[in-house]
């Protein structure tokens, strides 16, 4: 009887029952339809690609869970990406450099959350807002141009975002996997953990699911939104310089229409609007299978036009069928 | 208008006036509430009960007045300075989330913890056992402290809240319109609960304007028309009838 009950909980809080599923049958799918889908370039780039994203999903599904939006982390990730590219470049030692530009990434996550708890707008716009005003910062201090670090690469780089030689030389040709897989898994379990079993984690959903409840029970709901666009920005920002350490050069128009990615990925994965409901793994997995679409469409040459139709289309089904199966 | 109980006074609110600009709300009202008492706080729409419980509750300061809770004179700016002093408010929608298990929702804001660093490790296990057994004390029962409160009834989930409030030591359980929005069988089951809380000694104030439910729990009633205090009346002094026309003002004193 007991475990019979726990079952049905087990189910009705599988938040993230809906993209699992999804996740394997788009696999199943590609695995069948698409030639060399199932080879290590194929899934070791879909990692790597989904890990850097991945990083700021992370975050993007912690706001949305505590009632929040942030559009701004293509942004900020830009931002961040040419302060560390530009100091790297005037000399600065790479660890500073990598400070700085987690400190700034901070900072800008800091404005949003300001900007939110002080004014009360709704986070849409007032992110809206400064998604336009920190991608014009990226673009000034880059002087509208690329950065590109030329010296030779710091170690720092390689545990940022190395190479797994030892499973990239596995096959041919060879494999793409990178230490952004390992940061991805990493923050994903952490904030994973800390939703689940620490107090800040309860005061997260129960600051999206009602605020007014959490208010008068005496949770401090707003520093539980300021923390959580710090947390964000820090995580864009620390997306931008993995990616940077791979390929050490950044245009103006990095990360230009990944905050959508990101809602994207938490949507597919369960994770409501409106806030309180759904899950960190949920998220992950939003943003692997939406990885996994865009590598596989590529693979079946299908045309970059439909690609975006396509997650559109998903996006839709997963909404649908997310809310027919929490009315049960 | 005698005070027929001898137990000891929990709040005693004196001459408490509040003015929204040149609205004057409350007009020097007086109010008492002892120890295992349930008292009925009534009044028509606007007729100042909200206001007066705003003020107890900290959610409005009185421009004039005084409180005295549990022999101490005291100055309550906030929700939070009301619940330090153990009183605790139980209001209609907005005291759970939906979204989360009901031991979770008994604990917000107050989660039974272990400090690892600058980590709050929630003891979940003991949190859950403990929500079930303290609802259980008071004669609530639950299938599974794990389910989502959105998943329960809403006299379920007032019976959470005063089952929350009970536990947390609380000093006085104010409940606002407790029972405006169930049926008449959940009705019947919160008003059980609000005796249980009696039982225990905790004084509750009852805000309503359906006179049959407090004429079945109520020990006394307290009428506030217009601002002022009409009258606090002894359980047996009035007719139902004699209530409504005191709130309508039908009738004077």
């Amino acid at each position: 009887m007991d475990t019979i009950v726990r079952i049905r909980h087990r189910l009705a809080d599988a938040s993230e029952l809906v993209v699992l599923i999804s996740f394997l049958l788009v696999f199943l799918f590609f695995s069948i339809r698409a030639e060399n889908f199932l080879s290590l370039v194929s899934l070791t780039n879909i990692l790597t690609i989904a890990s850097i994203k991945g990083i700021f999903v992370v975050g993007v599904a912690m706001l949305m869970i505590s009632g929040e939006f942030d559009l701004s982390v293509g942004s900020i990730l830009a931002v961040a990406t040419f302060v560390f590219a530009l100091s790297l470049e005037a000399g600065t030692a790479p660890l500073a450099a990598l400070v700085l530009a987690l400190a700034v990434s901070a900072v800008l996550g800091g404005i949003n959350g300001l900007i939110v708890i002080r004014t009360g707008i709704p986070s849409f716009i007032a992110t809206l807002g400064t998604m336009l005003a920190f991608r014009g910062i990226a673009r000034a201090i880059g002087g509208a141009d690329f950065a590109r670090f030329t010296g030779e690469m710091p170690a720092l780089f390689t545990g940022l975002n190395g190479e797994f030689t030892f499973i990239n030389r596995l096959a041919v040709p060879a494999g793409s996997a990178r230490m952004a897989i390992i940061w991805f898994l990493l923050f994903a379990v952490l904030a994973a953990v800390v939703m689940r079993n620490t107090r800040f984690g309860s005061w997260v959903y129960a600051t999206g699911g009602s605020r007014a409840a959490a208010i008068a029970q005496g949770v401090k709901t707003k520093n539980v939104i300021a923390v959580n666009y710090i947390v964000t920005g820090l995580l864009a920002g620390f997306a931008g310089i993995v990616q940077f350490a791979s390929r050490p050069a950044v245009d103006p128009l990095r990360g230009e229409g990944w905050e959508l990615t990101a809602v994207a990925a938490c949507v597919i994965g369960g994770i409501w609007l409106s806030g309180g409901y759904g899950t960190i793994v949920g998220a992950a997995v939003g943003m692997l299978l939406l990885q996994m679409v865009e590598q596989g469409l590529i693979l079946l040459g299908v045309d970059v036009q439909l690609f975006q139709a396509t997650i559109g289309l998903i996006l839709i089904l997963a909404v649908i069928s997310n809310t027919y199966l929490s009315r049960q | 208008m005698a005070e027929g109980n001898s137990q000891p006074v929990v709040v005693e609110m004196r001459q408490i006036e509040r003015r929204f600009g040149s609205v004057v709300a409350l007009r020097g009202v007086d109010f008492t509430v002892r120890k295992g008492e349930v008292r009925a706080l009534m009044g028509d729409n606007g007729a100042g009960k909200s206001t007066l419980i705003k003020v107890l509750t900290g959610v409005h300061t009185p421009t004039r007045g005084r409180i005295v809770f549990d022999g101490q004179q005291v100055v309550i700016n906030s929700p939070a300075d009301a619940r330090a002093l153990g009183i605790e408010t139980v209001y209609q929608d907005l005291a759970l989330v939906p979204l989360m298990s009901i031991w979770r929702n008994f604990f917000l804001g107050r989660e039974l913890h272990k400090q690892v660093g600058p980590v709050r490790w929630l003891r979940k296990k003991e949190m859950s056992e403990q929500c079930r057994k303290s609802l259980h004390d008071i004669g609530i029962e639950i299938r599974s402290a794990e389910d989502k409160v959105g998943t329960l009834s809403g006299g379920e989930r007032q019976s959470i809240a005063i089952g929350r409030a009970i536990h947390f030591g609380a000093k006085l359980l104010i409940l606002d319109e407790p029972t405006s929005a169930l049926s008449v069988a959940e009705t019947q089951k919160v008003l059980t609960y609000i005796e249980n809380a009696k039982d225990k000694g905790l004084p509750v104030i009852f805000i309503t304007h359906n006179v049959n439910h407090i004429y079945q729990v109520s020990d006394s009633y307290t009428i506030i028309r217009q601002g002022e205090k009409v009258g606090t009346y002894q359980k047996g002094d009035l007719s139902q009838q004699d209530i409504a026309d005191l709130i309508t003002g039908a009738r004077e004193k």
